[in-house]
């Protein structure tokens, strides 16, 4: 089956054109950061960070859309209990498909060919995003309930979980496609989507590249490709911007925590990963290709990372862990809070994710008075 | 003969164990930077991973071993059934959902989760006795492993559904907790273990004559004086107890409490109080072991403890199954 | 006089029942099924209470002993035994000297040499170092009454002890409870076997429906009428052809015609 690519999808464009962007990519998100960070003990807080606050004014200018300073747009994340983070859903499903060659396609479409569709589901937070970004998210009819981002995401119907999807309330919102993480897990549902002549589309975002494709893809099905064209560069000029500003940066060596026991961490078939790099960081996994390796609690040590990367559930449960002050950073109390809602999604806002993180491993300096 | 060479021979194969598990590791140390380790001086990563890592997770196999064999023993003898142990009988599954309606309801801290697998243990314990007891007391302890066997399956339904509304992610980390693990020891978990199973162990090394007495049956065991249902209510718990200990640190290592009487029973060691003792011993050369195999047999990642333990456990309880039948 | 009621039963299991068992005597328990002789021994062992009367052991109320030292005092041989866990038949019959020892205790001179006196008793010096998995029906019944001996005390009562024995291995165990009494203890033996303990029982007493029929020796207790109505079938008591005095008691076979209906 083909993603339909054709006249309509201009027309298509045009019209989402004329609603701003949904991306946000803005000063209001790098000084909410910035400003928590005092809170955090990080291992490198010497004003050799400059090139931060460089990238913030950069990140400012490209903003698209109506930047919104007055708020904070990252919507705080309150964790449930035992809920890890729903950083790992992107996570979920690496492991079961590691040995995924490089070659292998990024996005497979199948079920029954259609028209523009007209009533999406999407299952997973990151594809959710895009589409809003897209600008069809009026055309969302479904989502899973990690989806989050943005605001109006969470007006649109909660059908559960995007691994393993109860295909029945799927089925029951009436989609003319259905947009699924790819994943071992989810070929059953695929299955029976097509059984029941729903088109399907299945997405698998592991690195910054894969996004770009992604969005392609979408924009391709959706009739929205220029747009998504529009969004792609500047995501990516924002990552270039964010790498720019870090490149004279001392490394900051990071372990980033994915789970304590057994431990999982990011390795270099993440996004992450990239991400990290990006920011001015370096995975001490990141010549593991996996995305979401086993590692053991040794080896952590080993590594001696200079700071650990956490969800605010995984930095509790790690300063409370004896176990875990075997490893330096934890014991000199070197865990920097990321924004799991915000960096756990291959999506429109990885720019963002790069500022936040950039700004979490370089801090700037503490002169608020002095910065405007 | 046979009895005393168990007794040399097991000491020699734990402290052996116990060496090989300091010794090797996810990491490869050279045995001289392990000494260095061990005295605190040298690469201060090979220090940490040493003396905090590896010292108290063997420290931990070798109590959560201990503790089980124990258990194991007591229940055994006191309930005449050669296949009674922690985990067959519920006990484990109940101080597991303790474990996880605590870690759930935010109170997985190092000081209450034992607290609430104690609370599990109880109420597993205690369910299973009324069964028993409602089914017609205590001339059939069949009943009450039936009942035991019913709890486990219980227990694990109810933390499917604590787990149910958890992301697979961190349903990955419980379930791994319920299949055993020492990798999260530490010194205060091993201290908080220790004082446990050493309180325990030394209750039911004074229990050992009733035991033995016990093994008899009721009503043998009253006629030489013993109460026997007040006695084996009093060992069950404890060993309820030690079970719930090693549990809340450990998750759920089955089969320990199965194979180590059997095979110190074999060894010619009859009386439980030589018997628990042993039990103690072989269990944690058993507990050492398995784990030192879970550590090194796939690396760079770890098997849990609780499948290698059951690796072995399972087709030495289908034996038994079959001899007893 | 004893009265013992079960829980959920409105008939006491045992009514007004008075026996005494004297030391170098066999006093003998017969009884047909259900007359009450299985809950005489649970009362004696403890396990089931009282609900008036009394049992007396050299005129001391038992239940003003504690369970050791009433266990001190009375060994009790159950009707049924079923080794779980194999012991070597030495340390099973020192299990017999629990009552006398403390949690922390190891064994003593004394009780060493209770055992080995038990085991000689009970004639298992060849079996001492068997385990109890590997002995014959008679043997695990001889290594049962030795652990009764280590436990000491004067009073030995015996549920039933030979069920399962063939004549040779019954035989036997009756001469050894007569040698044990003659040893000096009182020996109470409950038994179905009513011509073996008209042979060996000092005194019998014969209990219907929880009350005390009859009671004396054994050519007292054994009368024809007596036993007819107890037991409700036909017999003939007869003398014993190789004993003099002893009674034998020869149950008949229904007439054809009753048999019929």
């Amino acid at each position: 089956m083909q993603v339909r690519r054709g006249p309509a999808t201009v027309t298509g464009e045009q019209r989402a054109l004329t609603k701003p962007l949904i991306v946000r990519i803005g000063k209001a998100s790098v000084a909410a950061r910035s400003q928590e960070t005092p809170r955090v003990r990080a291992t490198n807080s010497d004003p050799r960070s400059k090139g931060l606050v460089a990238a913030r004014a950069d990140t400012a200018h490209s903003v698209h859309g109506p930047p919104s300073p007055g708020r904070v747009p990252v919507p705080r994340f309150r964790p449930p209990p035992l809920l890890l983070p729903s950083l790992v859903l992107a996570l979920i499903g690496a492991a079961a498909c590691r040995d995924r060659r490089p070659e292998t396609p990024l996005a497979s479409a199948g079920g029954r060919s259609a028209t523009s569709p007209r009533r999406i589901v999407s299952l997973s937070p990151a594809t959710t995003e895009m589409l809003f970004a897209l600008g069809v998210g009026a055309r969302v009819v479904g989502r899973t309930r990690w989806d989050s981002y943005p605001d109006a995401a969470r007006a649109v119907p909660d059908l559960g979980d995007g691994l393993r999807p109860n295909v029945e309330a799927v089925l029951a919102a009436r989609p003319d496609l259905v947009i699924l993480y790819e994943t071992a897990d989810n070929r059953d549902a695929e299955e029976r989507l097509h059984a029941a002549g729903v088109r399907t589309l299945s997405l698998r975002i592991d690195r910054i590249e894969d996004f770009a494709r992604a969005m392609r893809v979408l924009g391709d099905a959706t009739g929205t490709a220029s747009r998504a064209t529009l969004v792609v560069d500047s995501v990516t000029a924002t990552l270039e911007r964010v790498s720019r500003a870090t490149a004279a940066l001392p490394r900051v060596r990071v372990f980033w925590h994915v789970w304590d026991n057994p431990v999982f961490t990011i390795g270099g078939g993440s996004y992450l990963s990239q991400l990290v790099d990006i920011a001015g960081g370096r995975n001490v996994y990141g010549e593991l290709a996996a995305s979401s390796p086993q590692v053991t609690l040794e080896d952590v040590v080993r590594r001696q990372p200079d700071a650990i990367l956490a969800g605010p559930v995984g930095a509790l449960s790690l300063r409370n862990s004896p176990a875990w002050h075997a490893v330096g950073a934890v014991r000199w109390g070197h865990i920097l809070i990321v924004d799991t809602n915000l960096v756990g999604r291959p999506s429109v806002r990885l720019g963002e994710a790069a500022v936040s993180l950039a700004a979490l491993l370089h801090p700037p300096p503490r002169r608020r008075g002095v910065l405007p | 003969m046979i009895r005393h060479l168990f007794w040399i021979g097991t000491a020699l194969a734990l402290v052996a164990l116990v060496i090989a598990a300091v010794a090797f590791g996810a990491v490869p140390i050279p045995l001289g930077s392990v000494v260095d380790g061990l005295a605190g001086h040298g690469d201060p990563a090979a220090v940490a991973i040493i003396r905090e890592l590896r010292l108290p997770r063997v420290a931990l196999a070798l109590l959560v071993g201990a503790g089980l064999g124990m258990a194991g023993a007591a229940l055994q003898g006191s309930l005449r059934n050669p296949l009674a142990e922690p985990y067959l009988l519920g006990v484990s599954g109940g101080a597991a959902v303790g474990a996880v309606i605590a870690t759930t309801a935010g109170l997985g801290g190092a000081a209450t989760l034992p607290l609430a697998a104690f609370a599990g243990a109880a109420l597993a314990t205690g369910a299973a006795l009324l069964v028993a007891r409602a089914a017609g007391g205590h001339a059939d302890n069949r009943v009450l492993l039936m009942a035991g066997v019913m709890i486990g399956a219980f227990a694990n339904a109810a933390i499917m559904v604590a787990l149910s509304g958890a992301p697979a992610e961190s349903v990955r980390g419980a379930l791994w907790w319920m299949m055993g693990s020492v990798a999260d020891a530490s010194w205060p978990s091993v201290a908080w273990l220790g004082a446990y199973t050493l309180a325990a162990g030394i209750a039911l090394l004074a229990l050992a004559r009733e035991i033995d007495v016990l093994a008899l049956g009721a009503e043998p065991a009253s006629g030489l004086g013993l109460d026997a249902a007040r006695a084996g209510r009093r060992i069950f718990l404890l060993s309820s107890l030690l079970a719930a200990a090693t549990v809340a640190s450990a998750g759920l290592v089955g089969f320990v409490g199965l194979v180590v009487p059997h095979v110190v029973r074999g060894a010619g060691v009859r009386r439980h109080r030589p018997l628990i003792a042993g039990c103690a011993l072989a269990g944690a050369t058993l507990v050492v072991g398995a784990d030192l195999a879970a550590r090194v047999l796939r690396p760079p990642g770890e098997l849990p403890l609780g499948a290698v333990t059951a690796m072995i456990g399972v087709p030495f309880f289908l034996v038994q199954l079959r001899r007893l039948s | 006089m004893l009265v013992v009621h079960y829980r959920g039963r409105p008939e006491a299991a045992l009514r007004d029942v008075s026996l005494q068992a004297r030391r170098g005597r066999v006093t003998a328990v017969a009884g047909p099924n259900g007359s009450g002789k299985s809950t005489l021994v649970r009362v004696l062992v403890g396990a089931q209470p009282i609900a008036s009367g009394s049992i007396e052991i050299d005129g001391i109320d038992a239940r003003r002993l504690g369970r050791l030292e009433r266990a001190r005092k009375i060994a009790v041989i159950t009707q049924r035994e079923e080794p779980v866990f194999a012991l070597p038949v030495r340390e099973y019959v020192a299990l017999g000297r629990y009552p006398h020892e403390g949690p922390w205790r190891g064994a003593t001179a004394e009780d060493e040499s209770a055992v080995g006196v038990a085991i000689e008793q009970a004639e298992l010096g060849a079996l001492a170092d068997r385990s109890t998995q590997q002995l014959s029906g008679g043997e695990w019944q001889r290594v049962r009454l030795a652990r009764a001996l280590a436990q000491g005390g004067d009073a030995l009562v015996l549920d039933e002890p030979t069920t399962f024995l063939d004549i040779a291995h019954e035989m036997a165990m009756f001469e050894l409870f007569a040698a044990i009494a003659r040893a000096g203890r009182a020996v109470l033996l409950v038994s179905h076997q009513l011509n073996l303990v008209a042979r060996f029982a000092d005194d019998l007493v014969l209990l219907h429906r929880g009350l005390v029929v009859a009671s004396g020796t054994p050519a007292d207790v054994m009368q024809a009428h007596t036993l007819e109505q107890v037991y409700d079938w036909p017999v003939v008591v007869t003398r014993d052809p190789a004993h003099a005095g002893v009674p034998s008691l020869i149950p008949l076979r229904r007439p054809r015609s009753e048999a019929a209906q």
